[in-house]
């Protein structure tokens, strides 16, 4: 009947829109990556990075190394799942990026390819709409004021090499604590939706002692993402990024190597391709960063997300028919 | 005949005159033919204005269903309304007609439709129909109006809401005797701006005081607004003493459900239980009410609707979230009702003011937007895509959204009636009325069973004014009214304002019925009909569940006798054309709704007794 397939198509575009894509090795998550969808949702993402600057980009400390300059092309795959907990939104979900990257001062480029770090995630809703257990619940579903707790770990088993400083694998436990906000600004109406949506959080670094041979340590750094989305119709939208880089100071044996106060601005367009699959393509750069201990980076990345849910497939297969 | 008019202007008083003055050539036309009522008053009449005599509130939603009001058994909340039936009187055997214009026609006019100009819809009038007096689309010149009558008799006369009478400048609300008015002029549109429904007519039209409106007010809604100015008119002219008509013809809850978003979400999953459940509910509280009787049971649900039961979780939500919508919107006219309650009670008229409530046909089950839309390829199908396309759930209730909730939710609204508004079903024609104010003499809260109409209303107002009905107009004579005055009922004096005798009949689209007593016989298209006369008794059977016709041909044809009456006195001629007339092919075949069929779709999980299972052997 009529009212089903609405139901049906709706609960699908949201499966899709809800962005089940993976944090990304910039540290950085798409626009409306928190908004939520139907528990028992599975989603595959894909991302692509070209990335560019004077840091290595699968390093998210962003150690700087001033006149140097870094190129890296990545792609991350990874599973996500969604569920309730204790009535409450809930995901879980393993990156893995992948790719090269090579870089250094004039005339030392060092290169290095392979797997980085396996990143796994977890993040619960604690302020917000309760957990989307059926249908009805998707179709209700609007953020209004959601808070969540996020919690990242990246496992040291990607690919390093101890005797340069570019590496996909870091050599150390590192990981974040972050509430990432969403805050819906009007009606919550495809076509028409618009949100603020901010990323605070904590990156805490582990030591690496074998970093050329030396001791790499990384205070705690602070990080700030925040986007104004808005849609432009029913099935494209575009946001506003921008990112605050503060602390993570590291040091090398002991000797400082400069610590981060930096902002990068971007823009991301998002589209849905259809009830499964979400597409986003962005850019992003670091602005005031001329001095040589600034960082700076710029990058292009593209996010392919397929999401899906038993019985919106089951739905999918009976229409079909 | 300019004399006359001169006479007039001097009776009419002074903001009268003015706005006489400053009327177009066009509206000069109509404003003489209120004059002439006037000269045909009583001199009585027109006598100064006794200080207290009451003020009436005509209250008139559009599309509510008998059961929707909390004092009729409805969970909506209505406590204003409700608060009015507490201290007035509720009326359960009041008809209207089965839809909107013919409806206000008679309120209006007091004169049976087929003499008043709306024998048919101006939307629908037939083929056969066309140039024939009594057809017009509107209220015709051939009848005087209410408004006229108790402008001339000394009351302000005052429209807010919607007309649905005709367009012209001799038949909008000024040329038909309201002093003031903020009007919507069409059937239906959007509550949020001028956006109508087809390509066709796109912008819906309004007038304010006669003047043909350019662009609404900033800040409007519907039934903000015309409460709004309503009470601004009665603050106007109050000061003068002289009491007023106010005719409140809310556009609520019509359809589309537009309405503001803190009205959207107060019902949020209760209608997730579906029609039958809350059709089970309304109908039991309506017995301990003691507005149905005990033991009535309820219509058969549409042969071409789920039982809920059997309905997923979403599709409960989604069709669920249209009657939710459709509560909120009830709950907001509500809301303003209430505030012209308290204004009124401010100013002290409260305890001087009669307020009559009722909706204008039942409620509505058709799908009006895709009947307006059309199918792809068409100009309307385009105009929607562009101007009513707002179709996720979420945008329900926002500009450039329609939401009906169908015939499902329709049933709910009408419990425990058959069939919905344009059909002669119980569920149609028969409406909750809630009278209240100085003319009810009857114990506060009490409930009546007297068969009443809305024509009733003409002779009602008249007496309460003190004056009567004129026997010409312009020197041609009126038609006679139809309705009978509800003065005696009001005060206690009569149980009925009808004997036995009397008969009610109605005709529309081809439909036709007549209820004299607690027996009515009806003529309807096939599948909701049987095109052939059906005879219920309505006292014993108000779901229209059981034809009798076959059992009692005696009763058919004695009824059928009163209608050819019907049909000569009243000029009635059957459509040549009807909106119904392909009905039959778009439906379902119909089948009897028998609870628990198909057993396949009720059975339960069967699960063996514990102590009969086991693991398979290896």
């Amino acid at each position: 009947m009529k009212p089903l397939i609405r139901a049906r198509w709706a609960a699908a575009a949201v499966l899709a829109l809800a962005a089940l894509c993976p944090p990304q090795v910039l540290a950085q998550v798409p626009a409306r990556f928190y908004w939520k969808t139907l528990s028992g949702a599975s989603a595959v993402p894909v991302i692509f990075n070209s990335l560019s600057g004077n840091t290595n980009p699968f390093d998210p400390s962003n150690l700087v190394t001033p006149d140097a300059n870094f190129d890296a092309t990545m792609a991350m795959a990874g599973w996500a799942q969604t569920y309730t907990l204790g009535d409450r939104s809930a995901m879980a979900a393993i990156i893995l990026p992948m790719g090269r990257v090579s870089g250094g001062v004039a005339g030392f480029t060092e290169t290095s390819r392979g797997f980085g770090d396996p990143m796994l995630e977890f993040n619960y809703n604690l302020i917000g709409p309760k957990a989307q257990k059926t249908i009805p619940d998707v179709l209700r579903y609007e953020p209004g004021f959601s808070l969540d707790l996020l919690v990242d770990l990246m496992l040291p088993i990607g690919e390093y090499d101890n005797k340069q400083s570019v590496n996909l694998g870091q050599n150390r436990w590192y990981g974040r604590i972050g509430t990432p906000v969403v805050w819906q600004l009007g009606s919550w109406v495809p076509g028409r939706r618009t949100t603020l949506e901010l990323l605070p959080a904590v990156w805490l670094f582990g030591d690496n002692n074998d970093f050329v041979g030396q001791k790499l340590k990384t205070d705690p750094m602070f990080q700030l993402d925040a986007h104004l989305t808005r849609d432009f119709a029913e099935r494209i939208w575009g946001a506003l990024d921008l990112t605050y880089y503060k602390g993570g100071g590291s040091t090398i044996n002991g000797v400082a190597a400069g610590k981060l106060n930096n902002v990068g601005v971007g823009l991301t367009l998002g589209y849905t391709v259809n009830e499964n699959l979400n597409l986003t393509f962005g850019y992003k750069s670091t602005v005031n960063d001329s001095a040589p201990t600034d960082m700076r980076m710029d990058g292009f990345m593209v996010t392919l997300v397929f999401g899906w849910h038993p019985i919106i497939e089951g739905m999918r297969r009976l229409k079909s028919e | 005949m300019q004399q006359k008019g001169m006479v007039m202007t001097t009776l009419l008083p002074r903001s009268m005159r003015t706005v006489v003055t400053k009327m177009g050539r066009w509206l000069g036309t109509a404003c003489l033919v209120g004059m002439e009522v006037t000269l045909a008053m009583p001199a009585t009449s027109l006598a100064a204005d006794a200080p207290r005599r009451p003020n009436i509130v005509v209250i008139l939603a559009d599309d509510l269903g008998f059961a929707d009001m909390g004092s009729f058994g409805g969970e909506i909340k209505t406590p204003n309304l409700d608060s009015l039936a507490k201290d007035g009187v509720r009326f359960t055997n009041f008809y209207t007609h089965a839809t909107c214009s013919p409806t206000r026609s008679m309120l209006l006019t007091g004169v049976d439709t087929h003499l008043n100009g709306l024998g048919n819809m101006d939307e629908w009038t037939a083929p056969n129909q066309v140039g024939v007096p009594g057809y017009e689309g509107y209220i015709n010149k051939r009848v005087a109006t209410l408004p006229q009558l108790l402008q001339g008799a000394g009351y302000h006369t005052y429209m807010v809401g919607k007309w649905h009478l005709g367009k012209q400048p001799d038949q909008i609300p000024r040329a038909r005797g309201f002093s003031r008015d903020f009007t919507l002029l069409d059937g239906a549109g959007s509550y949020w701006d001028m956006t109508n429904l087809t390509a066709a007519t796109p912008k819906s039209v309004f007038t304010e005081d006669g003047r043909y409106l350019t662009k609404l007010p900033d800040d409007y809604y519907a039934t903000k607004t015309y409460t709004d100015k309503l009470i601004g008119f009665i603050d106007d002219n109050k000061a003068d003493g002289k009491p007023f008509f106010a005719y409140v013809a809310h556009q609520a809850p019509h359809d589309p459900y537009h309405l503001p978003k803190d009205w959207r979400n107060r019902h949020v999953g209760e209608y997730d239980k579906g029609w039958d459940a809350l059709r089970q509910e309304r109908l039991k509280r309506q017995i301990e009410m003691g507005i149905t009787p005990a033991g009535t049971q309820l219509s058969e649900r549409m042969w071409f609707l789920p039982d809920p039961i059997v309905l997923a979780p979403a599709a409960r939500a989604v069709t669920g979230k249209k009657m939710e919508l459709y509560a909120g919107l009830v709950e907001n006219m509500d809301h303003h009702i209430g505030r012209l309650i308290d204004h009124l009670k401010k100013i002290g008229e409260y305890e001087n003011t009669i307020f009559v409530v009722f909706g204008d046909n039942g409620p509505e089950g058709t799908d009006l937007f895709k009947m307006l839309t059309g199918t792809p390829g068409t100009r309307d199908y385009l105009f929607a895509a562009t101007a009513w396309s707002q179709t996720h759930p979420n945008a329900w209730g926002d500009p450039g959204s329609y939401a009906a909730y169908g015939p499902m939710w329709a049933q709910v609204s009408a419990t425990p009636f058959s069939q919905y508004k344009a059909w002669l079903g119980e569920g149609g024609i028969r409406n909750a009325l809630i009278v209240s104010g100085p003319a009810v003499k009857r114990p506060a809260g009490s409930i009546n069973r007297g068969l009443m109409h809305v024509a009733d209303l003409m002779p009602t107002f008249l007496e309460l004014a003190g004056t009567t009905y004129p026997k010409t107009l312009a020197g041609q004579e009126l038609p006679p009214l139809i309705g009978k005055s509800w003065t005696q009922v009001l005060a206690g004096q009569a149980e009925s304002p009808r004997t036995d005798q009397d008969y009610l009949a109605w005709e529309i689209f081809g439909n036709r019925a007549l209820r004299q007593g607690d027996w009515k016989i009806r003529w309807q298209y096939k599948s909701l009909g049987k095109s052939d006369w059906e005879l219920f008794n309505v006292a014993t059977d108000p779901a229209e569940r059981k034809d009798l016709a076959a059992q009692r041909p005696d009763k058919v044809k004695e009824l059928l006798a009163l209608w050819d009456g019907y049909v000569k006195a009243n000029n009635v001629i059957l459509p040549s054309r009807s909106m119904f007339e392909t009905l039959e092919d778009q439906l379902p075949p119909r089948v009897p709704d028998e609870a628990g069929y198909p057993p396949v779709s009720y059975k339960r999980q069967f699960v063996p007794p514990k102590d009969m299972m086991a693991d398979p052997k290896p």
